[in-house]
């Protein structure tokens, strides 16, 4: 009966936190459609593998981890797309965006690599501890460690680079 | 940087949340789990089909019915029939219940005391089932399926051994067996204690066991059993009236049901135990060999 205790503090377990794994679908693919697949197929996974979970406790970093991974699924299915889409916005944007001063940081976040991105949104955005995201990731914690101090390092030099081109523009 | 990450955490937590997030939600929860597949399934499909042809007429026609009361018996024929099958569907739920009925047997008393034995579990079954579906508010769902039916695991000249299970699935699912071995030289119903000399076969068939549960755990990294004694509830050994029967082979099978010696995911799990760990214990080899 242990395994029907753990689907019912599943289903409320997502019931609750559903706006965070949705949101966290939605970073990945930033779209509301993609977004929406994401949790409701992560859903499904979740449900049929409940008997994996250790403990209650890290009922949380599991669904993360399942969000990530079907968002990443459906962004490699996606790649191609993507790739052009990325270009043609690039292109018809022409230098026209940079008035919300937190945009910066957002774009440098978006350059980040996906490994480098999901630790900065576990850690920053959704409050997990190192040793969650570990979890998440299935990496042990130092190397999660080292990501998020490089992610931040990346953010920064980032930043700067972006800060720069913008002090030449206004020159 | 502090200051600027919080920031884009604000932004972060404004992710517009659809309308239909909720609707999605929900719908996933609700979704039936996938049904694992049971094991040891692939019973045989002949007998089965053969079976069912026999069932069939008996169960359709009472012509049929009488035809086959008519014809005159040159062999004892013992065997398994489905004797009632109940199938019922509401409120999103199901049951198929199917009740076996052995016949045959000239040991009349035997026969009856299983049939009525199997009647009134059936009929406990579609009560349970009807019961809780009179429980549910106008509008609900149940989401309820419960499927109970019988296979043959073993049928030769000597035994027939037969398994019985009821699979519920709500939340999870769940499979129960029970099994009964019947002697059809002698006519009796086989027990365990009945195989062995004495009761010190209940120590080495579970020493066996846990042997087993270890040396699968070491080759599979994937299987888990409760065997060690600092799990929750570790497997401590059977009893007598632990459920076992007899397979094709002559060996002895010792039966789990879910959740029983294992982890939900586990499913139903069955050890065969070497007939040569056994033969000490053994009263005999027409069973077991």
């Amino acid at each position: 009966m242990k395994n029907l205790d753990m689907n019912q503090l599943l289903a409320a377990r997502i019931t609750e936190r559903q706006e965070n794994l949705y949101r966290l679908a939605f970073y990945y693919v930033k779209n509301q459609e993609d977004a929406l697949d994401i949790v409701q197929e992560s859903i499904r996974k979740a449900l049929a593998s409940s008997n994996k979970i250790k403990d209650a406790a890290s009922i949380d970093s599991w669904l993360y981890k399942i969000i990530v991974r079907t968002a990443l699924d459906i962004l490699r299915k996606k790649k191609k797309l993507t790739v052009a889409d990325d270009e043609t916005i690039e292109y018809l944007r022409s230098g026209e965006e940079d008035y919300y001063p937190d945009l910066d940081l957002q774009k440098a976040l978006e350059g980040l690599s996906v490994k480098y991105k999901t630790v900065v949104i576990l850690r920053f955005f959704e409050d997990l501890k190192l040793e969650g995201i570990a979890e998440v990731l299935e990496e042990n914690v130092s190397t999660v460690k080292t990501r998020l101090y490089k992610a931040l390092q990346l953010l920064r030099i980032n930043m700067t680079e972006q800060e720069e081109t913008k002090r030449w523009k206004k020159n | 940087m502090e200051k600027k990450l919080k920031d884009l955490r604000e932004g972060y937590l404004q992710t517009p949340i659809p309308k239909e997030l909720k609707d999605v939600v929900q719908a996933a929860l609700n979704e039936r789990p996938r049904k694992k597949p049971r094991i040891g399934r692939n019973i045989l499909v002949s007998a089965a089909a053969a079976l069912l042809i026999v069932t069939a007429s008996v169960n359709t026609s009472p012509a049929a019915a009488k035809a086959m009361i008519d014809i005159p018996i040159v062999e004892k024929v013992i065997k398994m029939i489905t004797f009632v099958e109940w199938k019922e569907e509401v409120n999103n739920s199901s049951a198929v219940i199917k009740t076996p009925a052995i016949s045959g047997l000239e040991n009349k008393q035997l026969e009856n005391g299983l049939n009525d034995k199997y009647l009134s579990e059936s009929k406990q079954l579609y009560k349970e089932f009807t019961d809780s579906m009179s429980k549910l508010k106008e509008g609900e769902k149940g989401n309820i399926s419960v499927e109970s039916g019988y296979k043959i695991l073993t049928d030769n000249e000597t035994i027939l051994s037969v398994q019985r299970y009821t699979d519920k699935i709500s939340a999870s699912s769940s499979t129960e067996s029970q099994f009964d071995t019947v002697d059809k030289k002698n006519e009796v119903l086989i027990t365990l204690n009945s195989l062995f000399k004495d009761d010190r076969y209940l120590q080495v068939i579970s020493e066996n066991i846990k042997e087993q549960m270890k040396q699968q755990m070491a080759e599979d990294p994937d299987k888990i059993y409760w065997a060690e004694d600092d799990d929750l509830t570790p497997f401590k050994g059977i009893d007598e009236n632990q459920n076992f029967y007899i397979n094709k082979d002559g060996k002895l099978v010792i039966a789990f049901n879910s959740f029983e010696a294992a982890p939900g995911y586990m499913g139903a799990v069955e050890f065969i135990i070497p007939t040569k760990v056994l033969s000490d214990h053994l009263v005999g080899n027409q069973y077991i060999h």
